[in-house]
């Protein structure tokens, strides 16, 4: 279009905008065009042309400045062959929420897969999912300068190479490897980090954790941020550094907190010490009680009783109150040693019923044994199953078949979705759901079976996760042939 | 299967229903009938009135089923007919041993009853397979008289509903005056009253099919941006007088009839020896499901044609009233069959009907088309208009692009091969992932101002983007 058909374009807009007649306003060529008997046809005529010009001679203008993001990145394991996807569609539709979607990413993670960017991606903030994923979720946060995620070695020198997420992560594969190295890195460049990225590379400290640790931490007593100090505090409790080793009388608080605490015999032939709550007369009292287990150390408290940690633990008569239980075992997960966490995980377990389910508080701090152990634990008695929603940080397809046909896990399945109760029918597909992050693929495969034969709907979308198990094995065995 | 026609007699809500569910138990009628192996369940496609085939699925156990026919009868006719050939011919239904993504969604919604199926006996009072299956009386034999005088009443209908017609079109030029007479500034503020004003008038002159264009008018200003809502006036009104000029031209142009008035009929189609055929594997790109001021959905579902070697698409489109419900569409974008489409008789067409489903075809990449000569991603868009300057959209082809922001966080398709040149505004938002791919080509809708996303071929497989 001619620059004069613009300009007399514009000069029509404007009269049309403000209204009137406008005929006199366009240009030679489009009036001869447009002429006719009526003043109105004449308008509408003109409109017709400017309409056309609107529509095929002009282009909306393109701002000057577009901004394109990074491509993104391309992580280190294939994405999942196309015929999964909607299997992974389905089972990331069931799971109801962020958490349980990141469970569905991690399961595929554990196949060597990940999902396509456009199925799932983990937000900016997710710190849960898979390692594999770590370029993407810098990408999220909006890590678009000049460099890259990195998979190289993470020293002083590649430090800012590398963005926060895949830093986080290279750093604690390095406190695995060699944890003073990691360690001297965390001294040297976390010091002139903000008070948040500071705490969160003090919390990677508890990865490889030794005495080594000690001076460094103890160093940190003088940081400026009161998190990093009460961090720092706490993995200093871990390795049994009293935080409070003398005793500051009527003012101590784990003296106060010990107050709460009554110290009893029994047995009748051999007689042991125990240690219950004292019955609490106001709710004041409660939440006393309360801020004070959250804030002593385990083994301050230990000490103040002049007993070591596991036979502490052996002698709290659990079940008295179960707040108290509740709060001594996020005590003992916080700041009570490895050993501490692992005797308490293993008695927890042992005892079964509801104290099976207080081991969920001590999560972070189990190794994938003791992990397994619970959740066996959990099918076994199939009680609390819902609880396996709640195990954090549990690994992917291990679970066997005879980890559910020996409990009463299988039988409990079999009749809720056979029977009438819906209530039951949909706990028990959640349970499923659960089942089909931990299972191996040929258990998956079986299970899928089994409660479709008791009744279960084989078209149920509880099953998609399990259905993308076994797909997944199936999908692995055809491409390592 | 436990299926009895006693059962069928029972569940049908009238007699009506069971004879017309007679009529659809012609195999013809079914381009897919399964059985689920380990299951009390059946499924199939019907070919019923609209451009898509419908879903239906039955429980021969309790009985439950679902039909995507915009029907107020449950269960439909097609539900019955479903049933009727599972009693009366289960051979016709493949077994096979996984049911469909559209039934799971179903089964995993549904309910089961609590209480037991409809005994078979129950319920069928004044309904009967046999009266449903005897032939129709043969009609009387029409008089030569007869015959002329039904001609003659069609005739004076059609000419009546001209005359209408005609009288619609000048009520709408003289509107359209009026509008550029008080201002577009006016008309954009007070678009969605003033529209629906002169909408109805339409309806009331049988110009109903623009009656609906012009009533979703100002949703189409209102997507945009302030400032760009006098010029996308101008556009639509303009648009509006070529129509109307070009129906007064050829007040018989069965596509001008179609945007002016009403539609043909499915039949009328596919007995139309002028309607273009085209046997072809497709891919859906996308769907476009859009709830009109006038109560009616309008599901839009387009097609690729996978084996041309310029692009060719095809327009599945339907109505149903919003009062119906969801309905599920019978296809999901990504999907890919082989099928024999009749194209409704048009300047440029697009809309078609499938007129025989020839089964699935696999996934992959689409074919890669001869770029434009002229470089020009919208070059098929100023050709299309071309042919018919009325038509408010046209799907396209780009080329090799990326997806980008301006400082209002708009999006903008931008050509690969140009950065700083070729770029055109995405309508809505989209998801942030695309910003991050680079796209070997996209199917989009643009409508003079924004492009509506379909699908695009990427390095990491198909986008779903509709």
């Amino acid at each position: 279009m001619s620059e004069l058909d613009q300009a007399g374009l514009a000069r029509l807009r404007d009269g049309w905008i403000s209204g009137g007649a406008a005929f006199e306003l366009a240009p030679a060529e489009w009036k001869e065009v447009a002429s006719a008997a009526s003043p109105d046809e004449q308008e509408r005529r003109l409109l017709a042309i400017a309409a056309q010009a609107l529509d095929v001679a002009l282009r909306p203008a393109a701002p000057k400045t577009l901004k394109r993001r990074q491509p993104l990145p391309v992580l280190a394991l294939p994405m999942l062959p196309e015929r999964l996807r909607p299997l992974l569609r389905a089972a990331l539709k069931y799971a109801a929420d962020a958490r349980l979607k990141t469970r569905v990413a991690t399961l595929v993670a554990s196949r060597g897969f990940v999902t396509h960017p456009m199925d799932w991606m983990p937000a900016a903030s997710d710190q849960a999912a898979p390692e594999v994923y770590a370029p993407w979720v810098d990408w999220q946060a909006g890590a678009d300068g000049e460099k890259h995620s990195r998979r190289e070695q993470l020293t002083a020198e590649t430090w800012d190479d590398f963005y926060p997420a895949a830093r986080r992560i290279a750093l604690a594969d390095l406190r695995r490897a060699a944890p003073a190295l990691a360690r001297t890195l965390i001294e040297t460049k976390g010091a002139s980090e903000p008070a948040e990225v500071r705490l969160a590379l003090i919390e990677l400290m508890r990865v490889g954790l030794s005495a080594d640790d000690i001076s460094f931490l103890k160093s940190l007593s003088a940081d400026r941020s009161g998190k990093v100090r009460e961090m720092a505090g706490r993995l200093l409790a871990r390795l049994g550094e009293r935080g409070n080793p003398t005793d500051a009388g009527p003012q101590d608080p784990t003296a106060e907190l010990a107050a709460f605490i009554e110290e009893g015999k029994s047995g009748f032939l051999r007689r042991r010490t125990t240690y219950a709550p004292i019955k609490l007369k106001s709710p004041a009292q409660q939440a006393r009680r309360a801020d004070l287990f959250a804030s002593c150390y385990f083994g301050d408290l230990v000490a103040r009783f002049g007993k070591t940690e596991p036979d502490l633990i052996g002698a709290w008569q659990f079940g008295v109150d179960d707040n108290a239980d509740r709060f001594l075992v996020l005590m003992v997960s916080v700041s009570g040693s490895d050993a501490a966490v692992a005797c308490l995980a293993d008695m927890l377990v042992a005892e079964g019923g509801k104290l099976t389910l207080l081991v969920l508080q001590l999560m972070l701090r189990l190794d994938s044994g003791r992990k397994r152990l619970l959740i066996r634990q959990i099918l076994n008695d199939a009680q609390n199953l819902h609880a396996l929603n709640l195990v954090e940080g549990a690994e992917a397809g291990w679970l066997e078949w005879g980890d559910l046909a020996n409990g009463k896990t299988l039988s409990a399945l079999r009749s809720a979705v056979s029977g009438d109760n819906d209530v039951m029918k949909r706990s028990a597909e959640q349970y499923i759901e659960a089942i089909g992050f931990l299972a191996t693929a040929a258990t998956a495969e079986k299970l899928i079976g089994d409660v479709v034969a008791a009744g279960l709907p084989p078209a149920s979308p509880s099953l998609g996760l399990l259905r993308l198990n076994a797909a997944l094995a199936e999908n692995r065995s055809q491409s390592d042939r | 299967m436990q299926l009895d026609l006693k059962t069928i007699e029972a569940l049908a809500p009238d007699q009506a229903s069971l004879g017309a569910a007679a009529k659809l138990t012609k195999r013809s009628n079914w381009p897919r009938l399964e059985a689920y192996e380990h299951l009390p369940l059946i499924w199939g496609e019907c070919q019923g009135s609209g451009s898509n085939p419908y879903r239906v699925a039955f429980d021969t156990s309790d009985h439950g089923y679902k039909c995507t026919c915009p029907s107020r009868k449950f269960p439909c006719k097609h539900i019955l007919a479903l049933a009727w050939i599972g009693a009366t011919a289960p051979d016709s239904f493949a077994l096979v041993d996984q049911t469909p993504d559209w039934v799971n969604d179903w089964l995993g919604r549904r309910r089961k009853p609590g209480q037991s199926p409809i005994p078979a006996a129950a319920g069928s009072e004044g309904k009967s397979i046999d009266e449903a299956t005897r032939p129709a009386e043969s009609a009387p034999v029409e008089d030569t008289a007869a015959a002329e005088r039904r001609e003659a009443t069609q005739r004076k209908r059609a000419e009546d509903t001209r005359s209408a017609v005609s009288a619609a079109l000048d009520e709408l030029d003289q509107w359209i005056a009026d509008q550029l007479r008080l201002g577009l500034a006016g008309f954009v503020d007070a678009s969605s009253e003033r529209c629906r004003r002169i909408a109805a008038r339409l309806v009331d002159l049988k110009a109903t099919a623009l009656a609906g264009r012009i009533d979703e008018l100002p949703a189409r200003l209102m997507a945009l941006r302030g400032e760009e809502r006098p010029d996308a006036a101008i556009r639509e009104l303009g648009k509006l007088v070529l129509l109307a000029k070009a129906w007064r031209a050829a007040p018989d142009d069965a596509e001008l009839k179609r945007l002016v008035s009403t539609s043909e009929t499915r039949d009328q189609i596919l007995a139309n020896p002028d309607a273009i055929q085209v046997e072809s594997d497709w891919e859906v790109l996308g769907e476009k499901i859009e709830t009109r001021r006038d109560g009616l959905v309008s599901h839009a579902t387009w097609l690729l044609d996978l084996g041309s070697t310029t692009p060719r698409f095809a327009l599945l489109l339907d109505f149903f009233p919003a009062s119906a419900g969801r309905r599920s569409g019978a296809f999901a974008p990504g999907d890919r069959f082989k099928a024999r489409l009749v194209f409704y008789p048009s300047r440029n067409p697009l809309r078609a009907l499938v007129a025989e489903r020839l089964g699935d075809v696999v996934a992959g990449a689409w074919p890669v088309f001869a770029p434009n000569t002229a470089g020009d991603p919208l070059a098929a868009y100023a050709a299309f208009q071309d042919g018919a300057p009325w038509l408010a959209e046209c799907p396209v082809i780009l080329p090799a692009g990326a997806i980008a922001l301006d400082e209002k966080e708009g999006a903008w398709w931008q050509a690969a091969s140009d950065p700083h040149g070729i770029a055109l505004p995405v309508a809505g938002s989209v998801s942030q992932t695309l910003l991050g791919l680079d796209l070997a080509a996209t199917a989009a809708l643009w409508n003079g101002a924004r492009l509506e996303l379909l699908a695009s071929q990427s390095s990491i497989g198909r986008l779903d983007l509709s």
